[in-house]
């Protein structure tokens, strides 16, 4: 009996996997797509239109059942997060990551910002003098950026700011009467204050609808007006005819042949914990930054003892995350007492901050590189701040309801450096209940990234204040790392194989027909969330790919 | 709230039937969660209800906490939007609070059996109201009542969770999210960025 042999095995359907599957059943090639997870149903599975009363715990979620909940998970998302796949942490190592191993991954809940990287990321090693440039220039990029772009769709304007290239934008979202004032406060301050860039569509795109403000985003969108793949990609991967996808596959290995190229994958089968095999003539890894590397280290052979692709000895290493955090929050007094506005449109998600230091001198202030804000408020759902409000009664109601448009506050979002205590490794102790070694984590955030964060919370402040707002308070500490879903770093690419997992097109070194299709190839995470920047190099990766194959290169 | 019945759900159909061209394989039931099954919210409760976790005297005290916390003075409080089954069904739920909503409770009625002998249940409302203003306002607070106070703050907390999740709740502080949008809806104020010159509060 011969099993059939596909032309690409790609394991993961998250923004990496989705953009190499669309690519790839796109041209012509047939294509083997292993999702760790389950499809969703957007009928049953988002429960984004639900109010707070429809809910048993009204959101709150069941107390018994919170210790196993991350931050993110909440009663409306309960079931979509992934819990039966275990990964530990070093010793001193704090850290906290929500997966979504349904078939989309995080596409299903991101944040939506969608922001161009630059050559002041490519090229900041030069600038500063730290770590190493990226092997590719943003001229170079551009152009992948302008087709996804494209592709899915992002709401902002041309703002012409030195860390942004501007990219191909549908209108933005409006400005509400909160970012009027804060802007205000901003320009006092010399800091930009501006819409984001937001994956989510103002108006009807590709064939999908326009938004429809519910601002729910962040429990998955029912009808597809922001991008994931499930909405996006893999419907045109599917008419192709030339997609399998295999659900509920959590993949052990990828398989090497006597020759050291990559023959197909191993997994096992989630519900019946069936071994299968699945053979290919080239294998692209996206199964997020971390679960491609654990894949790849776990992927040993006598040819192979250090894992698939990691000659380097790299595989693993520079992981860098976003330290997220709260860095001030307070109200505007100016708007006590309003009636109620929509302004929760689109999980708050309208305006930044974008990076403003290090542009002209890269080492300007204490620390070097750069971070970006996303401010937020007003009218949410739940009054959270009935805390700042003493008292009880019918002046409690009412100074519920004065202050229920007031509120102001500042996210901040921090690219870690990479470091080299900062990595994982497999656990040698610990498997998962499908007998694959657990993957182990060692991260603690250093000291750039801590001044950054004392230096946003003192930007936001005066934001804050010269806004006319009044300041409640800030975040104890920054979140715990893996909380922002941002990590990058493991299989970085360069085109020195001695240092590097990929070249620049994210084929690995050691393994011409694998390649690497997420996050793990960015050198870095800069200011900038990660999901536009690795959509584009995956779409390079895919096409490279394929022309390596149709030269029978790969 | 208008419009949140029929008319939203059929928005939202007909929004899912635009999206249908690229209508993703795995997803084939179209039915929007958004019903209400059951009584609709704030539908008149059973007269009696049985607490899963607080006693009878300590559910009465409950109840009354609820209601000075979050009153019926004119628009609902806490006592239309159901507030007091909320806290005991979230309590009851919940073994880490348990504890400390059992020995607050014993404590306030202490506190009131001390100063007027009677429970705290047993008080009319201007008494109830006095010992609750010393536990509420940080500068009203006396030395030894701290326990008191903490209570406080986690009854009002409940409270505070349980009517602003309740459909009456949301709607007194209209809650926007109660209706969906056709377009991204910007700050009306065009003329006045800084919003210095706004029509007068109206709460």
């Amino acid at each position: 009996m011969s099993l059939p042999i596909y032309d690409v095995i790609v394991i993961g359907t998250g923004a990496g996997g989705g953009m190499a599957i669309k690519t790839l059943c796109e041209a012509g090639l047939k294509v083997c797509a292993l999702n760790s997870g389950r499809r969703l149903d957007p009928a049953k599975d988002f429960r984004n239109h639900k109010q707070a009363y429809d809910l048993k715990y009204r959101g709150f979620g069941d107390p018994r059942k919170r210790d196993r909940y991350y931050h993110v998970e909440t009663e409306y998302t309960e079931g979509l997060w992934e819990h039966g796949i275990a990964y530990t942490t070093a010793p001193g190592t704090e850290w906290e990551w929500p997966r979504c191993h349904a078939v989309g991954g995080k596409t299903n809940f991101w944040g939506r910002s969608a922001a161009r990287m630059g050559d002041i990321d490519f090229k900041a090693a030069s600038r500063d003098g730290f770590d190493v440039d990226w092997p590719v220039g943003y001229e170079e990029i551009a152009p992948y950026y302008t087709r996804v772009e494209r592709m899915i769709g992002v709401a902002s304007t041309v703002q012409h700011r030195p860390s942004n290239p501007d990219g191909d934008y549908l209108p933005p979202m409006k400005l509400r009467c909160l970012d009027y004032i804060l802007q205000k406060g901003c320009e006092k301050v010399g800091v930009p204050y501006l819409p984001d860039r937001l994956a989510q569509l103002t108006v009807p795109h590709e064939g999908h609808p326009a938004c429809h403000y519910c601002g729910n985003c962040t429990e998955g969108c029912d009808v597809g007006a922001f991008f994931s793949t499930p909405w996006f990609f893999l419907p045109l991967a599917e008419k192709t005819g030339n997609l399998e996808l295999r659900t509920n596959a959590v993949v052990r290995s990828v398989l090497a042949d006597g020759n050291g190229r990559a023959k197909g994958v191993a997994y096992v089968e989630r519900g019946t914990k069936r071994e299968v095999e699945v053979y290919g003539k080239a294998v692209v890894v996206a199964a997020s930054c971390i679960e491609s590397a654990r894949i790849l280290l776990n992927s040993k052979s006598g040819r192979f003892p250090n894992g698939l692709a990691n000659s380097s000895g790299q595989l693993g290493r520079n992981l860098c995350d976003h330290l997220y955090g709260t860095t001030a929050y307070g109200y505007l007094p100016q708007l006590l007492g309003q009636p109620s506005f929509p302004d929760n449109v689109s999980s708050s998600q309208v305006v930044w901050m974008p990076r403003w230091q290090n542009l002209e001198n890269p080492r300007a202030e204490k620390f070097i590189r750069g971070y970006s804000i996303y401010p937020t408020g007003g009218c949410g759902e739940f009054p959270w701040y009935h805390r700042q409000l003493e008292g009880f009664g019918s002046q409690l109601k009412r100074d519920i309801k004065r202050y229920y448009p007031t509120p102001a506050s500042f996210y901040c979002q921090i690219p870690s450096l990479p470091s080299p205590t900062n990595y994982v490794d497999i656990d040698p102790e610990v498997k998962d209940i499908y007998g694959i070694p657990a993957v182990r984590v060692h991260f603690q955030w250093g000291p750039n990234e801590l001044l950054m964060w004392e230096h946003a919370q003192e930007v936001s402040r005066q934001v804050l204040a010269a806004s006319g707002g009044k300041f409640w308070g800030a975040g104890a500490r920054p979140n715990t790392p893996g909380f922002s879903l941002h990590e990058t770093g493991t299989c970085r690419m360069g085109n020195d194989p001695r240092r590097f997992v990929t070249n620049r097109f994210g084929q690995t070194h050691d393994v011409p027909n694998l390649y690497v299709g997420d996050a793990s190839v960015l050198l870095s995470c800069s200011d900038k969330t990660t999901t536009l920047s690795l959509l584009a190099f995956a779409l390079r990766a895919s096409e490279h790919l394929v022309e390596n194959m149709r030269r029978g290169a790969a | 709230m208008a419009g949140q019945g029929i008319e939203r759900r059929e928005i939202l159909r007909v929004m899912a039937l635009a999206a249908a061209a690229s209508q993703f394989p795995g997803f084939h039931r179209w039915a929007f969660a958004c019903g209400h099954v059951g009584a609709p919210p704030g539908a008149a409760k059973p007269a009696a209800y049985t607490p899963q976790f607080f006693t009878p005297e300590e559910y009465s005290t409950v109840e009354r906490l609820s209601e000075l916390i979050l009153p019926s003075d004119g628009s609902p409080g806490a006592r239309e939007a159901g507030v007091s089954e909320f806290i005991d069904f979230l309590v009851a739920s919940d073994p880490g609070i348990q504890y400390g909503f059992r020995y607050g409770l014993t404590w306030l009625d202490a506190r009131a059996e001390e100063q007027y002998a009677k429970p705290f249940r047993g008080l009319n409302a201007e008494d109830q109201t006095v010992i609750l203003k010393r536990l509420a306002y940080k500068d009203q607070l006396r030395a030894g009542e701290e326990e008191g106070r903490r209570f406080f703050n986690l009854i009002r907390e409940y409270a505070i969770m349980g009517f602003y999740t309740s459909r009456v709740g949301l709607e007194q502080i209209d809650f926007p999210g109660l209706k969906i949008y056709s377009e991204s809806p910007g700050c009306p104020h065009g003329d006045d960025p800084e919003h210095l010159h706004l029509p007068p509060p109206r709460y």
